[in-house]
């Protein structure tokens, strides 16, 4: 038997075939599949759209944080002055409107400032240079 | 002479640098991808159909690839030329294709390549005659890496430069390879 040789044999060639237009075909068939893939685009375009509306409701709540302070801090201080006013000009309040008001809880809740008072009232005397002229008074 | 070819090649280079350019940019990308499926669908339609035989599922093997190309340009590095990227994704779909439709008729992918082998003269898209055949049929008694060295040297004839880079396995390596090939399909013919 002869024995086989791949080179001193003509080139075998694989003999597969494609239908005909294959290829072009193909390509086309391709390219119509791709435009699947661009949505992807889209939804990358869309992810921006959600983190620039996020960026914009934080600057929003971070812009109405001053207001915010503003406002809360307005009314306390008009609450305060509107208060001392009312004191001072509206109300025909007088010291011993105010004693008589006093309860035994409160008179106790000032007893209990005294010792504090002591000592401050010390050191008012020993650092106040006027002290000696309320002596001799 | 060498001066000259050393700037051919860095032009080549270039080249390819902008046409993957061209390939991942939005505006250019549809017309750039239309060049490479006409320079690339028909030597990988071969490279495919070597390895897993009949037309049909080539076909769907090719898709395959050219998809997951289209998918994944936008990660290719550029460390190997495009070109060896490509055939080494045809490759892989090609192969975990046969591998699959083995699992799936529950015969291993040697019993499934030589059923193949059988079926290929009803086949209207081979044209072929009993030396074809034969030598399909000597390939089939080859390791894995041994069939796809013979068949991209003898059937595709691609440089063992071109396939070093696809395989990822050094010149001098290959040519042992085809040389242990072309010695065993030489004895299986002689013999069968």
């Amino acid at each position: 038997m002869k024995t086989f040789k791949l080179e001193d044999e003509p080139k075998i060639e694989s003999g597969f075939k494609t239908p005909e237009n294959y290829f072009e075909n193909f390509s086309a068939k391709i390219m119509q599949q791709l435009p699947e893939n661009e949505p992807k685009v889209i939804s990358l375009f869309q992810k921006r759209k959600i983190i620039l509306m996020a960026v914009a409701a934080i600057l929003v709540v971070a812009m109405m944080i001053p207001i915010y302070t503003l406002f809360s801090t307005n009314s306390k201080e008009l609450d305060e002055s509107t208060l001392e006013n009312y004191i001072t000009y509206q109300s025909s309040m007088n010291q011993y409107d105010l004693i008589s008001e006093l309860e035994a809880e409160d008179i106790n809740r000032i007893k209990t400032t005294i010792p504090l008072e002591d000592e401050t009232i010390e050191d008012i005397l020993t650092t106040n240079s006027d002290t000696e002229r309320l002596i001799l008074e | 002479m060498i001066n000259s070819v050393l700037t051919i090649q860095i032009k080549a280079l270039q080249e390819e640098k902008e046409f993957i350019q061209e390939l991942l940019n939005p505006k250019t990308q549809n017309e750039a991808f239309q060049k490479l499926l006409f320079t690339y669908q028909k030597p990988l339609y071969n490279h495919i159909r070597n390895i897993v035989l009949n037309h049909d599922d080539t076909d769907d093997v090719l898709q395959n690839t050219f998809i997951k190309v289209f998918q994944y340009l936008k990660n290719f590095k550029g460390e190997s030329k495009l070109f060896s990227w490509m055939y080494r994704i045809a490759t892989n779909e090609a192969i975990t294709f046969i591998n699959q439709k083995a699992k799936l008729n529950g015969i291993t992918s040697e019993a499934l390549q030589n059923k193949t082998i059988d079926n290929l003269k009803a086949d209207v898209f081979f044209d072929g005659n009993e030396i074809q055949i034969k030598l399909q049929k000597a390939i089939a008694t080859l390791p894995e890496k041994q069939q796809l060295v013979f068949k991209m040297k003898y059937f595709e004839e691609l440089k063992y430069e071109e396939i070093s880079e696809i395989l990822g396995t050094s010149v001098g390596a290959l040519k042992a390879s085809y040389h242990h090939a072309v010695k065993k399909i030489e004895s299986f013919v002689t013999t069968a």
